[in-house]
């Protein structure tokens, strides 16, 4: 046998120990694990496949001889037969090429990943979860859901109570206070909270039906305490408000569709028109909160409207 | 040709880098450049505006603040649309931040007002109960530094082309013309009549007395700014 076999034999052993030794005293061994079992086998097809390959070409070194018509060209007064290229060769060159192109003009991901694309994705499946999460949610969840939407977003000018911090912003605990009913008859409004309504006059424009004059100061007064006191109390501002107010607000203050707002509490429509519109009053402005979607503003709606309940 | 370069491995490696380079430009500039062009609805910034982010760079307001919002939901839930690069185009220099003590203040002037800042910026546990942020009481008293501003317009106006004085394309399908003054002087009076806009949505009496008398205190351009930022 020629020496090469056997040295040849001899490394195939020797790494097929080792391997055997390596397996076998590791803790669990081949455990009878699929996965353990062809990682071994690999190893071994591997070391056996190897040992087989070099040898050949160790033997083709030994005993081959050149034959053939050299090439003109010489690299480094190194020659080349003019062979012909090998088949398979041949045809694995093509095939890269024809793949080459394919993946050029068809195959290449241009739309496989993108960080936008993966928000995109991200967006729609939280806001799927949330429809179907709240779909019909109502009642006492609604208004717990308000109360966290509250917290994170209106929080921070209405304050943890929601009584404006000191009049840094409107108090929700109440529909509305003297002071912001005297800035809307003085300066009128047009904040859109119905979506739809004409825009409310100033004080230019707001007569007293009864005396057929322009809305005096005193009569301000008295309409803005007996709107803020949740309209009672104040007779004489009980008077100006049927006959100033009462034309558009109706006479319990409760607003007209298309027409005025309701004044004497708050409604869903009326909250989710500030949240989209914004709001420019007595305080300040409101900036719009139209990042909220529809859900959450509802739920802000009855938030609000549980505290102006005192519940 | 060839058979030099393969006698000649200096050279050879200079050709590679000179492929692969010029590659790598055509492939990366003209995308950067699209990116890097100002989305619509990002307008220059006014004198008084400038004056305030040099406000908000005194006052190291980048080191707790970021203005970059990520493409994540949490984040646009959060602080409004994630920026684009084109943002950022008259940002010089961009404020990112890396670091977030305080939230993020690229979009603030979409949800805080003027009133609001004013409150905040004089006493921030007033309105956050929770804030670790200190109070910035000296930008009531301070002035702002319009004659920097304007230089650094006129600067950025002419090396720059950065549009004053030139319609812009809204988000509304309309334009807007950010003024430049032609004098330090006209520049005063621009930056005073914004500042009159500010002021009137203010309560401190010193400040408002301030602005009649002609002068803009730091708390002014600050909010001008927080107000730009869109």
């Amino acid at each position: 046998m020629n020496k090469l076999y056997l040295w040849g034999v001899i490394i195939t052993a020797a790494m097929l120990g080792a391997t055997y030794l390596s397996v076998g005293m590791s803790k669990g061994g081949l455990n009878g694990d699929i996965v353990n079992i062809l990682a071994v086998t690999g190893a071994v097809a591997l070391v056996v496949i190897t040992v087989f390959v070099v040898i050949k070409y160790v033997r083709q070194m030994q005993v081959d001889q050149a034959t053939g018509e050299l090439a003109d060209e010489s690299w480094d007064n190194i020659g080349e037969y003019k062979n012909p290229v090998p088949f398979g060769w041949a045809i694995m060159f093509l095939g890269t090429m024809i793949w080459g192109m394919w993946y050029f003009i068809i195959g290449y991901p241009v739309d496989a990943f993108s960080q936008i694309g993966q928000y995109n994705e991200e967006v729609a499946q939280k806001n799927a979860e949330f429809e179907k999460e709240y779909a019909d949610i109502h009642g006492e969840r609604l208004v717990e859901m308000g109360e966290s939407v509250f917290l994170g977003e209106c929080r921070v000018c209405h304050g943890i109570a929601a009584d404006g911090i000191d009049g840094k912003a409107a108090n929700l605990n109440v529909r509305l206070e003297a002071k912001t009913v005297k800035s809307v008859i003085e300066n009128g409004s047009n904040n859109k909270l119905l979506g739809t309504e004409m825009p409310m006059p100033d004080r230019n424009g707001l007569f007293n039906a009864q005396t057929g004059a322009l809305i005096t100061d005193a009569e301000i007064n008295a309409v803005a305490e007996y709107v803020a006191n949740g309209m009672k109390g104040n007779e004489a501002g009980a008077n100006v408000f049927a006959n100033t107010c009462a034309s558009c607000h109706g006479p319990d203050g409760k607003g007209m569709e298309y027409v005025a707002p309701n004044i004497a509490e708050f409604t869903p429509s009326l909250i989710t028109n500030v949240l989209t519109h914004g709001k420019k009053g007595a305080i300040g402005k409101m900036p719009a909160l139209d990042k909220l979607n529809a859900k959450q503003k509802e739920a802000v709606a009855a938030y609000i409207i549980s505290l102006s309940k005192g519940e | 040709m060839f058979h030099w370069l393969e006698k000649h491995p200096f050279f050879f490696a200079v050709g590679v880098f000179v492929a692969i380079a010029f590659a790598g430009l055509i492939e990366i500039l003209p995308n950067f450049a699209q990116a890097s062009r100002p989305v619509i609805g990002t307008a220059p910034y006014s004198t008084l505006e400038l004056a305030g982010r040099n406000v908000y760079i005194k006052n190291s307001c980048n080191a707790c603040h970021s203005q970059l919002i990520r493409p994540f939901k949490s984040e646009t839930d959060r602080y409004g649309h994630y920026s684009l690069s084109g943002e950022y185009a008259y940002d010089r220099p961009f404020l990112w931040g890396s670091k977030r003590t305080g939230p993020d203040l690229m979009r603030v002037g979409n949800y805080r007002t003027t009133d609001w800042h004013e409150n905040h910026m004089k006493n921030p546990a007033a309105v956050v109960p929770s804030s670790i942020m200190p109070a910035y009481s000296w930008l009531f008293t301070n002035k702002a530094d319009i004659d920097t501003a304007y230089a650094e317009q006129l600067t950025v106006a002419q090396f720059f082309s950065v549009p004053y004085n030139k319609p812009v394309p809204m988000k509304d399908g309309l334009t807007k013309v950010v003024k430049m003054g032609k004098s330090v002087a006209e520049a005063h009076a621009l930056a005073l009549e914004e500042a009159k806009k500010v002021v009137a949505d203010m309560k401190d009496q010193d400040v408002k007395d301030a602005v009649a008398r002609g002068e803009i205190p730091e708390i002014v351009a600050l909010i001008a700014y927080l107000n730009s930022l869109k």
